[in-house]
């Protein structure tokens, strides 16, 4: 059995790129099996290719429901526990509790977003990667795996749709 | 058969020439992204000498003006400071205010704008969203100059303690506490989430030192795949519609500090939204003073900010000033109307009182001037004018707030304890927040990209320049 190789495929532009990853799907790659690299964020319509699969909002959403729990304990839970009066209010009141509630929800929404772009990008992470520097100049890459027979296919068909280069890649540190 | 028709203006002499031409802007007029980058790097590691006496100059007031005297303050109490009966409320809390209005414009440039897809928004709204990061930090640090005994701050936090001292959160300071830590984290979030592209962008430019470690470190390994875009673009999202909710709220619940007291001047119901068209006043003017500041300054930023950029703020601030006059005189003909002994003394006090001239010069400069000089394209296109308005507009914002609290706090309903305020050594320690919020800036402007390329780039790839009869006209490809 043959052994697989990582290619990057690098093209100058969107147009040219998005037929490469065409002719890719048509010489039998998998969409999984490539990927986009990109200096700004390129629609996946735009390269002909399936959504990504984002987990972010989903963990915003929990932050927002654990925001909630939190200003509910905040305003309800310690007066429960230590009474306090104040100027003939209730000691549960419910407008303040929209107050502290609300702030406590959208922290917890937007924090938790941001630690989900972190766990869903599993960023921080400093170990070497397959990158070029020239992607955040303007350059736009196809990273895709194949077997070790099929090389030369794959570049030559990359090569014709104005690839600028096709070569095996190394992970880097970055 | 007559032709009915208007007269029609006659073309002038060579009025080609003065015809917009689509490619002045910015989205139409790209650079190879290469080129870009290295632009926007080479703006932040080619210092003239200048810059570093300046931010000398800068830390050496923040250390004796803001730091000595805070010390001063501490060791010695609020006896030092300005405040006593019945104005406890002074100008540390004048500032706080002010400093949150500050910080309102970075969101609403940033957030508002990305939602309402406003192209314009591209090359300005990081210069904006540090703008919010640094001033409520500035914010901040006046609360805690107002607080004296700072060593007791964590008395708000309800944590078990042996004196069954707990945070009460009837209080609308507690609110307020509330507001601005949610605000403080979630705007310093949304400043750091577009930064990781170009934090990457500057870690493949550069090749050595101490900055290569921190970009690289920042960058915390992005590389901008498929999976990577998605994940920021969504968490972009998701900021720019929470957050502003939670910009109204902050300056709301501000207001609340003052409005849910029963005191004469302060109790309004119109308070709220007031309060945060104010903050929307003071904020844009004071974007406006950035972008000439970093236009004027940095290299190479005049190919990134350009007049119609000054154009889309002073819209804005044409804008703001005209909804903040209507505030303004709802908050104003109420009280008049009704009356009320003790409102009427407020109003009389504040017009007509020792420091009445500081009321008109209020009105002056946040609606006549700007309405007087915005309302012209060419004016509001115009950098150095622009930037002199937004330093008027927030001189009359920081009166304004000056007027409404310590002034404000002067007439109460015991006539026996009226007395004028007069700031000691708030005046340093105000002028250090001034120079803290500068140096900051000017530090930050050495290590993070203060224009967000890649959203530059995205936009320049989205816009196209399309000739429809006689004319070229700008569209704008639907790529996000």
């Amino acid at each position: 059995m043959s052994e697989t190789i990582t290619l990057l495929a690098m093209f100058k532009d969107i147009e040219p790129a998005s037929e490469g990853v065409e002719k890719l799907q048509e010489l039998g790659l998998d969409d999984d099996q490539m990927n986009i690299i990109s200096g700004i964020p390129v629609k996946n319509t735009i390269l002909g290719r399936p959504a990504a699969i984002t987990y972010v909002t989903r963990i915003g959403m929990f932050g927002a429901l654990l925001g909630i729990a939190l200003g509910i304990f905040l305003i309800y839970g310690i007066p429960y526990l230590y009474p306090l009066l104040v100027g003939g209010q209730p000691i549960f009141p419910v407008p303040q509790g929209i107050i502290i509630t609300f702030e406590m929800m959208m922290l917890g929404l937007m924090g938790f977003s941001f630690i989900g772009l972190f766990i869903d990008s599993g960023f921080p992470s400093y170990t070497p990667k397959e990158y070029m520097p020239e992607i955040s100049d303007g350059k736009i890459a196809i990273l895709f795996s194949c077997l070790n027979s099929d090389q030369d296919k794959f570049a030559k068909a990359l090569t014709k749709l104005g690839a600028e280069s096709v070569s095996p890649v190394e992970a880097q540190q970055l | 058969m007559a032709t009915y028709a208007k007269p029609l203006a006659r073309p002038k002499p060579h009025a080609e020439e003065h015809e917009e031409n689509p490619r002045e802007h910015l989205m139409h007029d790209p650079l190879p992204r290469g080129q870009m980058n290295a632009m926007v790097m080479e703006s932040m590691h080619e210092t003239k000498p200048i810059f570093w006496v300046v931010t000398a100059v800068l830390a050496v007031i923040v250390v004796f003006a803001l730091g000595y005297e805070w010390y001063t303050l501490i060791m010695q109490g609020q006896g030092v400071a300005g405040v006593t009966r019945p104005d406890y409320w002074g100008v540390f809390l004048v500032n706080t205010v002010f400093w949150i209005g500050i910080s309102h414009a970075g969101t609403f440039i940033s957030a508002i704008l990305r939602v309402l897809k406003v192209e314009s928004r591209r090359p300005f709204t990081r210069a904006a969203e540090l703008m919010t990061t640094f001033g409520l930090a500035q914010a901040g640090l006046s609360i805690f100059m107002h607080l004296g005994r700072v060593w007791l701050t964590y008395w708000m936090f309800p944590i078990p303690n042996e004196r069954t001292i707990w945070p009460d959160f009837h209080s609308p300071l507690m609110w307020d506490l509330m507001a601005i830590t949610t605000y403080l984290l979630c705007s310093t979030m949304y400043l750091v989430l577009p930064l990781i592209p170009d934090l990457a962008m500057a870690r493949d430019r550069t090749t050595s030192g101490w900055k290569k470690t921190f970009y690289k470190i920042t960058a915390i390994g992005f590389r901008g795949t498929e999976g990577e875009w998605k994940n920021l673009v969504t968490a972009m999202n998701i900021f720019a519609f929470a957050i502003i909710p939670v910009m109204f709220s902050v300056h709301t619940i501000v207001s609340w500090d003052f409005a849910m007291a029963s005191r004469p001047g302060w109790s309004s119901t119109v308070f709220g939204p007031y309060f945060v068209i104010g903050a929307l006043h003071s904020g844009m003017a004071a974007v406006a003073i950035v972008l000439f500041l970093l236009r004027s300054t940095m290299k190479h930023y005049k190919y990134f900010i350009r007049p119609e950029h000054f154009g889309t703020i002073g819209m804005l601030m044409f804008l703001v000033s005209m909804a903040w006059a209507y505030f303004y005189f709802n908050d104003y003909i109420v009280p008049w109307y009704g009356g009320n002994v003790w409102d009427k003394l407020v109003q009389e006090y504040t017009e007509k009182g020792p420091l009445g001239y500081l009321w008109f010069t209020m009105l002056f400069v946040n609606i006549v001037v700007p309405w007087a000089i915005l309302w012209n394209k060419k004016w509001r296109e115009t950098p150095w004018l622009l930037a002199s308005v937004g330093v008027l507009i927030n001189i009359g914002m920081y009166i304004e707030r000056y007027l409404i609290i310590p002034v404000g706090v002067t007439i109460n309903r015991m006539p026996f304890t009226w007395r004028q305020y007069y700031p000691r050594i708030e005046i340093p320690m105000t002028v250090g927040t001034f120079a803290f919020f500068l140096l900051l800036y000017m530090l930050a402007s050495r290590v993070i990209p203060l224009i967000p390329v890649w959203e530059v780039q995205e936009g320049q790839e989205a816009h196209l320049i399309r000739k429809i009869g006689k004319a070229e006209v700008s569209t704008l490809s639907d790529m996000e």
